[in-house]
């Protein structure tokens, strides 16, 4: 996930808060259980202790009893960590009545102390058991028969602060637990939301990349109702782009029909005239059709740049050229040999992969003196480019070009030697329409002595 | 040799048919589509020379019709769309040569005389039997090295036998490709010029195949 991503935003977003939220959740229910156990506790204490009250100090005159009711069987258990205890506070060492659990040992008073009573007169502390254990202990003061001049008896009931706190760490544990549990699930769950939620987005992705490699012509699929839009306007743009540069190239197409008739009738009209006007008519109306040439494949590639998503597979072109070419040089049966692989694509026009094919091929037919060979590779992606490359070498076996004379040649109209027709334009516009593409186009020589054009052009 | 010329542009047919007739074929035109296709479709024609656009009918059509109709007779292609995707659209529709204008005539008239050529199974420009031989560029007829003066007629029969040399040509195919559509077809002008025609070269080279045509040959048949 890179950091600037909408994936990236959300799931940050989600599990920041939920990180955030999770601990101080914990910490509330935690500190609202521990209050509710220990008040819980206390309340049963503070009933024991009222019960052990109620039950000891209620004869007028007798000295208290040890109470009737075992309320607890921890009581008769000795050191188990729940003792009661009453004793008379005026007299020292007046005897006192203790539950079997305590044995022999002591209880603190908490009014011995000068801890003050709560509301219901009781006084609460902490305390050391016997064993050393911690304890809860409650104090209530109460006289015999609840009578005010009686006597006055301490009575202490205590249970074990650590079976509380055994309790609460417990359930601490527990929570933390179910706490963790819940937020790495939430993550998983934030991590799996944003992956789908954003699943749509892959798809467009997906179909775009499937324009540009030509597999599609339009964004395809169900899209959600938020993109949907997005989607339409795309396929609009795409439709009004490619409506565009047909147009375009149409309108090129009529003008040179246009231009080409009258320019043939004015070259043929003037070369029947002998005298010098003919002569200069001729020369200029050769001038004109060159430039008229030259200029159409101009518009046709100005036309053409940035159109989003044309491959062309380049083997069926290739043929078809092969076939055509074969019939146009019958004369000279000149075998082509043709080297390409079936997937070899190339990510463009298909008329401009023909034209370029077709006036290398074109001109290694006119020179070649048997054979003329078509070569083509698809280049893994290089780490500079990060694209895949064609590779293309058209080579003949004719006379060759010198290296001066390849270092002038694809100059505009320059035509090394005029006995061979054509207009002298195909390796420039060749050039160029490489260029356009990001592409080149190197002339070296070739394995049987002739020419070899290398092109290099973007694969798809 | 009986040429077609199927171009709507006024000046340039009238332009090809001059040029083609000053070489010594036998020219018709044609200045629409639909009168193009059928001139094609019924005469046997030489060689075609088909424009792609065309009012009525486009060329495309019309050749991808000759072809499904089995009509074989060379076609040239004459058009403004230069590119190679029309090259080959013109080529796989069945053309047997393109030419893209503006083009110079003589490349044109090469074109033509290499069809011709190429339909008559001919590999040079020359076309030599016993002591003649036919310049096909120059529209020239020289017996042992000396210029024999034709008349266009004249030049038109005798580059016919020579290119289908060896073979017994009948009256019939003579006036279909020596003549216009129009000319007024008379089998016996035929006999006027092959009886001209013996006087200027060796009187045996022309044989009479009794019942059948004519034949050019080096050597007599023997009996």
């Amino acid at each position: 996930m890179r950091f600037n991503s909408l994936a990236f935003r959300l799931f940050t977003t989600a599990a920041t808060w939920t990180l955030l939220v999770l601990p101080v959740a914990g910490f509330i229910i935690y500190g609202l259980y521990r209050e509710d156990v220990q008040a819980s506790f206390d309340g049963q204490l503070q009933k024991l202790v009222n019960a052990i009250t109620v039950d000891s100090m209620g004869s007028g005159d007798a000295p208290p009893m040890a109470p009737a009711n075992l309320y607890e069987p921890l009581f008769e258990v000795t050191h188990s960590g729940w003792y009661w205890q009453i004793m008379p506070v005026d007299e020292p060492g007046a005897s006192k009545l203790v539950s079997p659990s305590l044995a022999t040992a002591t209880l603190p008073s908490p009014a011995a102390r000068n801890i003050a009573p709560d509301a219901s007169g009781a006084r609460w502390m902490k305390a050391k058991g016997p064993k050393g254990e911690p304890l809860r202990l409650v104090e209530v003061i109460d006289t015999l028969g609840h009578e005010p001049d009686k006597p006055r008896y301490s009575i202490v009931v205590a249970g074990p602060q650590d079976w509380l706190d055994h309790l609460v760490s417990n359930f601490r544990y527990r929570l933390t637990t179910a706490l963790a549990l819940a937020g790495l699930g939430l993550v998983a769950v934030t991590l799996f939301q944003v992956r789908f939620g954003l699943l749509p987005l892959r798809q467009i992705e997906g179909g775009l990349a499937a324009i540009r490699s030509g597999a599609a012509t339009t964004l395809e699929g169900e899209l959600p109702a938020e993109i949907e839009p997005l989607q339409s306007e795309l396929n609009a743009l795409i439709r009004s782009n490619q409506d565009i540069v047909d147009r375009a190239r149409t309108q090129v197409g009529n003008l040179a029909h246009a231009l080409k008739t009258p320019l043939a009738v004015i070259t043929n009209e003037a070369r029947g005239d002998k005298s010098g006007v003919g002569a200069k008519v001729a020369e200029q109306a050769q001038i004109m059709s060159e430039s008229v040439k030259h200029y159409l494949d101009r518009a046709r590639m100005a036309a053409r740049v940035n159109v989003i998503g044309r491959v062309t597979r380049v083997a069926p072109v290739a043929q078809s050229l092969v076939r055509t070419l074969e019939r146009i040089h019958q004369e000279k049966t000149i075998k082509i040999t043709v080297a390409c692989p079936p997937d070899a694509r190339f990510q463009g026009e298909r008329q401009d992969l023909e034209e370029m094919l077709g006036n290398l091929l074109d001109n290694a037919c006119k020179w070649a003196r048997r054979g003329v060979l078509l070569c083509v590779e698809v280049a893994p992606e290089s780490s500079r480019l990060r694209k895949k490359r064609l590779a293309i070498t058209v080579a003949d076996d004719g006379p060759g070009l010198t290296q001066a004379q390849r270092a002038r040649i694809g100059k505009r109209g320059l035509r090394l030697d005029e006995t061979k027709p054509g207009s002298g334009l195909g390796l420039s516009i060749v050039m160029d329409l490489a260029q356009s593409y990001q592409g080149s186009c190197v002339l070296s020589e070739g394995p049987e002595g002739g020419l070899a054009v290398h092109l290099e052009l973007p694969a798809a | 040799m009986r040429v077609l010329v199927v171009e709507d542009d006024k000046d340039l047919n009238r332009q090809l048919v001059a040029a083609l007739g000053d070489s010594g074929y036998a020219v018709d035109s044609a200045s629409d589509g639909e009168e193009g296709y059928f001139l094609g479709d019924t005469e046997p024609y030489d060689v075609i020379i088909l424009d792609i656009g065309l009012p009525k009918m486009d060329g495309i059509s019309i050749l991808e019709q000759w072809r499904r109709a089995d009509r074989k007779m060379p076609v040239i292609i004459l058009t403004a769309r230069d590119r190679w995707s029309d090259k080959v659209a013109g080529m796989d529709a069945g053309a047997d040569d393109y030419l893209a204008k503006p083009f110079h005539m003589e490349e044109l008239l090469a074109r033509v005389r290499a069809q011709v050529r190429r339909a008559s199974g001919h590999a040079r420009a020359e076309i030599e039997c016993g002591p003649l031989r036919l310049d096909t560029k120059s529209a020239r007829v020289t017996c042992d090295g000396q210029q024999i003066k034709l008349t266009s007629h004249e030049y038109r029969l005798l580059a016919y036998l020579m290119h289908h040399n060896g073979r017994v040509v009948s009256r019939t195919e003579l006036v279909e490709h020596l003549y216009e559509q129009d000319f007024d077809r008379d089998s016996n002008t035929i006999e006027v010029f092959i009886g001209r025609l013996r006087k200027k070269i060796p009187v045996d080279l022309i044989q009479t195949v009794r019942g059948l045509g004519y034949r050019l040959s080096e050597l007599p048949e023997q009996g």
